[in-house]
Formats: C-alpha cells, structure tokens, sequence
C-alpha cells in the first residue's frame, strides 16, 4: 500500500516506546500494519536522516547480539511532532471516511 | 561484486566520503540482519541474499532520497574550503584592519567624485564599497544565530541587488545580462549553503553558513 508521506510519522511511533535500530523499526512497521504498509527498506534511512537532521530523533551507537548498531531515540521535539501528527492523521481519517460513507 | 556491493555503490554515488561510509555501515547492517532473519525462518542461503537485497528496494529511489538529506562531495567539498568570507579576511590583524578600510576609502572617494562631477563613477565606487563591506566585515558581525543569520542574509542579498542597481543606474534592466554575470556565482554559493543547512543540525554548522 502506498504511504508515501507517512513514513516518517510511522518512525517516530515505532520508536515512541523504546529506541530502535533501523531494521527493527522497518520490522515494526510491517508487523503492527499486519503486512499492509509494505516498503522498500532502503527508503528508511533517509526519511530517519531527515528526522534527524529536523531534531526530531537522535542516534548512538549500541550493541546488539555482539554486533555495532546505530539506535535511534525520539527527542520531545519528536514526540510534540508525533502528537501534531496524531491529531492531523486522526482528521484526516475522520473527513476520507465521512466522504466515502456518502457514496 | 556482490549484489549488495553494486546496490551500495549505485545507492552512494555523488555522496560525500563520510556520507557514503555511512550509508554503507547501515545497509550493511540492515542487510545482515535481513538475510540473518530469512536463514532463520528456513531459507537456503543464496535466497536469504536474494530477498535481504530486494527488501532494499530500488538502488537510484535510495540515492535521490539520500542526497537530499546527506552531503554530497560538492557540498563536503564547499564545507572544507568555503569560508571563503574569512579567507577574504586575512587573520592578520594589520591586514584586516587595512582590508576594513577599504570600504570606507571608497566611500570618501565616491563622495570626492561626485563633489567633482563624477556622478556616475561615484555611483559604481559607492556599489563597489557596500559590496567590499559585505564581504569584509561579515564574518566579525554578531550574526551567529539562527535568527540572526536569516535576517543578515535578507538584508546581505537587498543590498547586493541595491547596490548593482546603484551601479547600473536605470540601465539596470538592459544589462540584466550583466547583472546576472555578476551575482549567479553568489547564488550558486547560497543555493548550496541552504542545501547544507538543511542537512546538518544546527550544532553541527560551522561559521561561514550563518553567513
């Protein structure tokens, strides 16, 4: 399903609870949309460069399983961007969904 | 050369080098816990890879979406060697100060020249003077804050039209040619500092981009 635009919201959700390495995020993603929001995963790290570069997240560097990640974390401009994108989504959604209701 | 050296180096082509080393830390990264996981769930090697690097997705969709938001080598390179306002500026005292003269110099002698009837003259040196003093005193001004560095570039670019347009006179319009020779460098300059300061965090800017 094309989501074009969204991705970057659907990051700052996955990472709401606890930090996360970009393959886990991607995993999240596909896992809590029960398959329907597919995509390329090369397309995620840029879109978490921008967060980054906007302050919304950060990077450090962890250990997983012996191996070097990078983690990322929201930062509380991220999570006041993720509650503006809640209440815009939640809208949206609201008006997408009176519209075909009527047809 | 792998499947996934190729994707890479499509994926990286026109980024800076510690751009690219990036890039390529976290595909890898990515690659192999993908392909770890395919093992895992059952699949023979060779299709652990295959599916780990279709996952990836198109390698030239990556480049465009990662020059966007990482350096490329041409912004690197203007980082490493465009400061170029405080090279203008010698760090020898003696010659910054000479240099900071300069502009006032001109100012004199445009004043000199039109009390003399060189109106014209004095019109080209008086544009010539507000231009020096842009490229001399900038790095000294207190202009190091976000805020700040949008309102000196604001008024940086009004004066530099004004004082072209000061210069040309009302021929400004048929010697747009010229006009445009004379800033498209500068713009150029601009354009690509923008395209930096989006990329890098603030914390992250060095001098010559408040400027």
């Amino acid at each position: 399903m094309n989501f074009k635009g969204t991705l970057p919201t659907l990051i700052l959700e996955a990472l709401v609870r606890e930090p996360s390495h970009g393959y886990r995020i991607a995993q999240q993603i596909k896992e809590r949309s029960q398959g329907v929001l597919d995509f390329k995963e090369g397309t995620l790290y840029p879109a978490l460069h921008k967060l980054e570069n906007d302050g919304l997240v950060e990077s450090y560097e962890g250990v997983e399983k012996g191996r070097p990640r990078r983690y990322y974390r929201i930062t509380k401009a991220g999570r006041g961007a993720l509650t503006r994108d809640r209440a815009e989504w939640r809208e949206l959604s609201r008006a997408v969904t009176t519209i075909l209701g009527e047809a | 050369m792998t499947g996934l050296d190729s994707w890479l180096r499509q994926a990286t082509r026109g980024l800076s080098k510690d751009s690219s080393a990036q890039v390529r830390t976290e595909i890898h990264e990515h690659y192999e816990s993908a392909r770890e996981a395919a093992i895992n769930n059952g699949a023979a090697a060779q299709e652990a890879d295959r599916s780990a690097l279709a996952a990836l997705g198109d390698a030239a969709t990556a480049n465009r979406q990662y020059r966007r938001v990482l350096l490329t080598s041409s912004e690197a390179r203007m980082l490493r060697e465009g400061n170029w306002e405080a090279q203008a500026v010698c760090s020898r005292s003696l010659v910054k100060w000479l240099l900071a003269a300069v502009p006032v110099a001109a100012l004199w002698a445009a004043a000199a020249l039109y009390l003399a009837g060189e109106g014209l003259i004095a019109r080209v040196v008086v544009a010539g003077a507000v231009m020096m003093g842009l490229l001399f005193t900038a790095p000294y001004l207190p202009v190091y804050t976000t805020s700040r560095s949008r309102v000196f570039r604001g008024v940086k670019w009004v004066a530099m039209m004004c004082a072209l347009v000061l210069a040309f006179g009302p021929d400004a319009l048929k010697y747009f040619w010229l006009l445009t020779a004379c800033v498209w460098q500068f713009a150029w300059v601009e354009w690509t500092r923008n395209s930096i300061r989006r990329k890098l965090p603030v914390s992250r800017w060095p001098r010559q981009l408040y400027l």
